[in-house]
């Protein structure tokens, strides 16, 4: 069997391996958009955020497609403010805090404290 | 009589629908933990949520923020705010008051928190919130009681 005859056994295998765990991972979210979910983007994340940092990371990884939704609802500089919390909270990092992306955040905010002790009492005074 | 599928295409249907499978069950069980939890919170924590991520940037901003991304975040969220948030507004007003460098503009804007929530209106409860309001400031101006509640209005 030469090796372009076995491509082409195999190449439909991995385009439905491919096709079915994507269609499979975003049909829950658009079933929710079809049918009304019991909540929002907003809300998932104000969730999140009022939640204890140590949640499972399976919880935060709900949060990766809303994040860029709520974060387009607000407007500079409070968009930049959102992308600080969401580093030392690592709403986009299964709960971990990012602390370079969130000093280097800091500082193109040109806030007087940056440093890694204040980002750390920043991750819960923050808290709602 | 030809099959409308052919018999190759099986295996990748089958291959698919397992994968569709397991790609949902991956992103149900987490996402479901999530719904329940959130039906679980009462009404008025429910309601709330939608405003949790604006209040978390304006703490944020409370915490660290220069004077000049303070005193603007403080005039959105009282552009945001209704007046039927009171609590929330005389908040806003008491960290207002707190960088307000003017003895009679600190004495204005806690009068406008007193109004907002009136169990502000006695000055131990006013001291008892600028107080936690100091405490969640890191940077300068705002760390310290204003004059007008250590000293009271000259």
């Amino acid at each position: 069997m030469t090796r372009a005859r076995s491509f082409g056994l195999v190449w439909p295998y991995l385009l439905a391996v491919a096709l079915g765990s994507l269609l499979g991972s975003i049909a829950l979210p658009v079933l929710s958009l079809v049918e009304g979910s019991t909540s929002t983007p907003l809300a998932r994340v104000g969730f999140a955020l009022r939640e204890n940092p140590s949640a499972s990371s399976a919880t935060w990884a709900v949060l990766d497609a809303d994040l860029p939704v709520v974060r387009s609802s607000m407007a500079a500089p409070q968009r930049e403010v959102f992308d600080l919390v969401v580093a030392v909270r690592g709403l986009d990092n299964g709960g971990h805090s990012d602390w370079a992306r969130a000093e280097k955040i800091c500082g193109t905010l040109s806030w007087p404290r940056c440093d890694k002790d204040a980002l750390v009492q920043l991750k819960d005074l923050s808290r709602p | 009589m030809k099959l409308p599928l052919d018999k190759r295409a099986y295996g990748p249907l089958l291959v698919f629908s397992l994968a569709f499978i397991i790609g949902f069950a991956t992103t149900r069980g987490p996402r479901a933990r999530f719904e329940q939890a959130i039906v679980q919170l009462n009404d008025a924590e429910r309601s709330a949520l939608p405003s949790l991520p604006g209040v978390t940037v304006a703490n944020a901003v409370w915490a660290l923020g220069s004077d000049d991304a303070v005193k603007n975040m403080l005039r959105s969220e009282l552009d945001r705010l209704p007046e039927t948030e009171g609590r929330a507004r005389a908040r806003v007003l008491v960290r207002f008051g707190i960088i307000d460098s003017n003895p009679d503009g600190q004495a204005a804007v806690f009068f406008q928190a007193c109004v907002s929530d009136p169990s502000l209106c006695e000055r131990a409860p006013l001291i008892a919130a600028a107080e936690r309001e100091t405490r969640a400031r890191l940077v300068e101006p705002g760390r310290h009681l204003p004059l007008y509640l250590l000293a009271g209005h000259p």
